[in-house]
């Protein structure tokens, strides 16, 4: 190839390099490997890790602890799925792109909202740009114009992903008080009124389904967002935030399509009234017709997007999590109707039989003791919940999360996570674990 | 055609899950009345094997580089080795949640530590985080460092982030996220950096100028050193897009061009799967100064001491290291795309030190394939209604290069569009279309390292053909696709964005 250029050697090929930014020397790193070699490091290095099925785990926080159905990874990984770029020429791309749209049906259907779009990269990312969203919108009209209400119980490391998203926008974030049983202060939701976005959380960083959340948007009125963060497997089960007054929809889609990988690759949802659509992040699959008159489908309002719109783009989002919105497609898809309504009751009932369980325990009390709870609970121990954890650990149980870790003076809580795949004996276990840490911490 | 809305079947249940056995009738009474769900989604009834049929005619209609050669300029299409895809099905990383305790994830902390020094070695930075989990997100976490930075010296009045016009759309609206306001700098008419524009652009108020090099145009640009030292001099930081980084790995390194902070897309250099349009991952790697701004935590590690539990065998004990209260804080909840990082660090074992020779083949193979088209043979020339034109004089190109069609269009008013969507016709993804868009009618051409100098041949003698074809077959390709050309103005104008459900 070199003799057809005329050229002698690839060093000729870097000749354009100024010679004074030229490295002259290897790279200072490990020899090359086969394939057999980096296998056998993979296994022996990842090996190390406790998975979260080799034990008895409590831990949620955000993530679901799921089982995702064989065929799902064994189709996405079909190498045209795979191996593809963003569909930009639709004439080839029609497979994803109608998956997509499906996706975006499902999604839509989920949450009861007309407009879904592709994904964002996890359900932080979606708040965060749900609120810039909705700012752009409601912005003129606002009384309180650059002003955002936050659940004060949304998790802290989502609460940072939404202050840098909104920092560059010169919004205000103010926080949105709760009361002692974990549910929305309705006063400081009065509050909120007429400012551009109200975000929170259903259900809560605790687990908690507040039913007074229903009657949230009617307080803050037409001219604000209400932006409501949902557990997606709860949706079988709970009223659709759609239903309720909700603007827009955000989520973690990981419960469907994909394990918690250590946290990513996962997939934020986003979905919205038509209101918002012109002023959504991500890309929107519509469908349309061919010169022949054939259905196809095509990426659209790619107007909004920063290849077209550059600095005026509603967001920088481009590369996004568009194969694993298809596992999720796919994983929705096998669920069904009453598969949905059937796993989301097997994720309360498996709460509800914890919560039981280890509230019988003395000494360990439910933080908010009247709340409906899905998927987590909060309980105060009468000691350090680090110190309960290591303890359960050294068992051989993964007993939940430290809350004291987000917030300050919650360092005897506990966040415990149950799921579908919670069974008797893993309660069980946790149970008799608290109880020994609980003799041992009396002694 | 297969619609996943016609299927209709029994309502089953979930395909196979089990019986519930902790008393779901009882927590089905928790949930409040008033809080529950009136109607189930609108979602398909299916079977497995309906849904596998379905996903599987869904894949035939989707060009994937497993189909055929991807030449998608900026996007580095390379071959996905299979290796990667069976590593993250491992437990040790498909089933890890990120707030397990750290001698539960040493062998994750240890890739991730890994990969950080790899990163950093290879851009000449000093700190990397592999939290951003996109090219836009790496370029946004970036200049959010660089946005603290300059207020923790007091110097928070700089508000403008130079851009040249060639650069990708994201490089522009990541500045603008952060508050940013944009300068675009046109090019010099080789496409090079304009430095007398660079001059008249910087000032007091310049907080970084966001580049790519070689530059969008697969040009590397001699005069970089150049204009760091005049970003730097007026008080600005230089910031690097990574998106290139194919052409140059173990050649040079931002760090010697003179620039601050660089993000690095793992789905293009380190060949993450591309999955349609995601997932990604953009680590960013950044010089000291800006190293305790960067979000938390960060992989570390020290010697391993005596107490200590085996861990990976390595003598080191893996550890999060919390950057600090200076931190930007998270832009991604959790530690970022792992699982995208366990697959760039089994890509990068596979080369090692010789990523240098990836980087060789790369731009072998685009300056191959350039020459190759832009020399065909005396009575393939003559055939051609109008040669193609170099999208800017260059001896060489790095990894990708640009052409423009502006003659063709004026000859027999045959349009990049056209050329493009005609090569679908030949069984190849077309070229990344109208960009830089500072080249007329443009196509923008990078064959990768993993391509065979007969793909390449091949391609050449299409384009060839395609440049003699009758126009009329040109401007209404494709025809042989799933559907042809469809009408984007009909789905803009009627948002048809789900399907109406079933009945």
């Amino acid at each position: 190839m070199l003799i057809e250029m005329g050229m002698s050697s690839l060093d000729e090929l870097f000749s354009d390099i100024p010679e004074d930014i030229r490295r002259d020397t290897p790279l200072p790193l490990r020899g090359p490997q086969s394939e057999e070699e980096i296998w056998a490091d993979a296994q022996r290095l990842l090996g190390a890790n406790v998975s979260l099925d080799d034990r008895p785990s409590f831990l949620a926080a955000g993530l679901a602890r799921n089982f995702v159905p064989t065929m799902v990874g064994m189709l996405a990984t079909r190498g045209e799925f795979l191996t593809s770029y963003t569909p930009y020429q639709p004439e080839v791309s029609q497979g994803m792109l109608q998956a997509m749209w499906e996706f975006q049906t499902m999604v839509s259907e989920l949450v009861d909202l007309p407009v879904a779009n592709v994904s964002m990269y996890d359900a932080s990312t979606a708040a965060a740009e749900a609120i810039t969203c909705a700012v752009r919108v409601h912005r003129r009209k606002s009384s309180q114009n650059n002003i955002v209400y936050v659940s004060m119980f949304v998790p802290p490391q989502r609460l940072e992903v939404i202050r840098n998203y909104t920092q560059g926008s010169g919004l205000e974030i103010r926080i949105l008080e709760h009361l002692e049983d974990g549910h929305i202060d309705m006063d400081s939701a009065a509050e909120a009124a007429g400012c551009c976005a109200v975000y929170v959380e259903q259900p809560s960083a605790f687990g908690i389904l507040d039913p007074g959340l229903m009657n949230l948007k009617e307080i803050i009125g037409e001219e604000t967002a209400l932006i409501v963060g949902v557990d997606v497997v709860s949706l079988g089960i709970v009223a659709p935030p759609g239903n309720w007054g909700a603007d827009i929809v955000v989520g973690e889609g990981q419960p469907f399509g994909i394990g918690p990988t250590a946290g990513g690759p996962i997939y934020g949802i986003f979905a919205c009234g038509e209101r918002y659509t012109r002023q959504m992040p991500g890309r929107i699959v519509g469908l349309t017709s061919d010169v022949d008159g054939k259905r196809a489908f095509t990426l659209t309002l790619s107007t909004r997007e920063q290849h077209i719109r550059r600095h005026r783009a509603t967001s920088n989002i481009c590369s996004n999590e568009t194969l694993i919105a298809l596992m999720g497609a796919m994983h929705m898809a096998l669920l069904g109707p009453r598969g949905i309504e059937r796993l989301a009751l097997r994720v309360a009932s498996a709460t509800e039989a914890t919560k039981r369980a280890v509230t019988a325990i003395d000494d360990i009390e439910l933080i908010n003791p009247q709340a409906c709870n899905f998927r987590e609970f909060a309980v105060k121990l009468p000691g350090e919940a680090s110190d309960a954890l290591a303890y359960l650990d050294a068992k051989g149980v993964l007993g939940g999360f430290d809350l004291g870790v987000w917030w300050d003076g919650m360092s005897n809580c506990l966040l415990i996570g149950a799921d579908e795949r919670t069974s008797e004996s893993d309660i069980e276990t946790l149970v008799a674990g608290l109880s020994s840490w609980l003799e041992g911490a009396d002694s | 055609m297969s619609d996943l809305f016609a299927f209709k079947g029994a309502e089953g249940a979930g395909w196979s899950q089990p019986l519930p056995s902790l008393g779901v009738d009882e927590s089905w009474s928790t949930v409040p009345e008033s809080l529950r769900r009136s109607s189930p989604p609108g979602w398909p009834r299916a079977s497995e094997p309906e849904l596998v049929r379905h996903y599987t005619w869904l894949s035939r209609r989707n060009f994937g580089i497993d189909t055929g050669f991807y030449p998608l300029g900026s996007c580095t299409m390379k071959h996905n080795p299979r290796l990667n895809e069976r590593i993250v099905q491992l437990p040790g990383i498909d089933r890890i949640h990120p707030l397990q305790p750290e001698h539960q994830i040493q062998g994750l902390l240890a890739i991730f530590f890994e990969m950080q020094e790899m990163l950093a070695i290879c851009s000449g930075m000093d700190e990397v985080t592999l939290q951003p989990v996109a090219g836009a997100q790496g370029e946004f976490t970036a200049m959010r460092c660089i946005q603290e930075y300059h207020r923790s010296i007091g110097q928070g009045h700089r508000d403008k982030v130079i851009v040249p016009d060639s650069a990708h759309g994201t490089n522009p609206a990541s500045a603008a996220m952060c508050g940013y306001d944009i300068i675009e700098i046109p090019s010099a008419a080789d496409g090079r950096i304009d430095l007398a524009a660079l001059n008249e652009a910087v000032g007091d108020d310049t907080a970084a100028m966001m580049i790519t090099n070689p530059s969008t145009l697969g040009v590397f640009e001699p005069d970089i050193s150049r204009a760091a030292e005049m970003v730097h001099t007026a008080g600005g930081q230089m910031y690097y897009d990574g998106a290139n980084f194919n052409a140059i790995l173990g050649k040079t390194d931002p760090g010697r061009m003179g620039f601050d902070a660089v993000h690095y897309n793992l789905h293009k250099t380190f060949s993450q799967p591309h999955g349609g349009g995601g997932p990604g991952s953009g680590p960013i790697g950044v010089k000291s100064h800006l190293a305790t701004f960067l979000p938390s935590p960060i992989a570390n590690r020290r010697e391993r001491v005596e107490d200590d539990p085996t861990g990976v065998g390595d003598g080191y004990w893996y550890v999060w290291k919390e950057v600090g209260e200076s931190s930007i804080g998270k832009v991604q909840q959790w530690h970022g795309n792992s699982g995208a990082v366990v697959r760039a660090w089994a890509f990068y074992r596979r080369y090692g030190r010789e990523l240098e020779r990836m980087s060789e083949h790369a731009v072998l193979n685009a300056n191959y394939l350039r020459h190759r088209i832009m020399n065909p043979d005396s009575d393939t020339a003559a055939r051609m209604h109008a040669m193609p034109l170099d999208g800017a004089p260059a001896e060489v190109v790095k990894h990708e290069f640009t052409l423009s069609m502006s003659a063709l269009k004026d000859a027999v008013g045959v349009t990049g569009r056209d050329v493009a969507k005609r090569l679908l016709d030949y069984g190849v993804m077309a070229p990344t279309l109208y960009f830089p868009m500072i080249v007329p009618e443009c196509l923008m051409i990078e064959p990768t390292e993993t391509e065979s100098k007969e793909v390449m041949d091949r391609f050449a003698a299409d384009f060839h053909t395609i440049l003699s074809e009758d126009p009329e077959i040109v401007t209404t390709a494709p025809h042989s696709t799933d559907v042809r050309r469809v009408d984007e103005v009909w789905a803009a104008r009627n948002l048809v964005l789900r399907h109406p459900g079933p009945e």
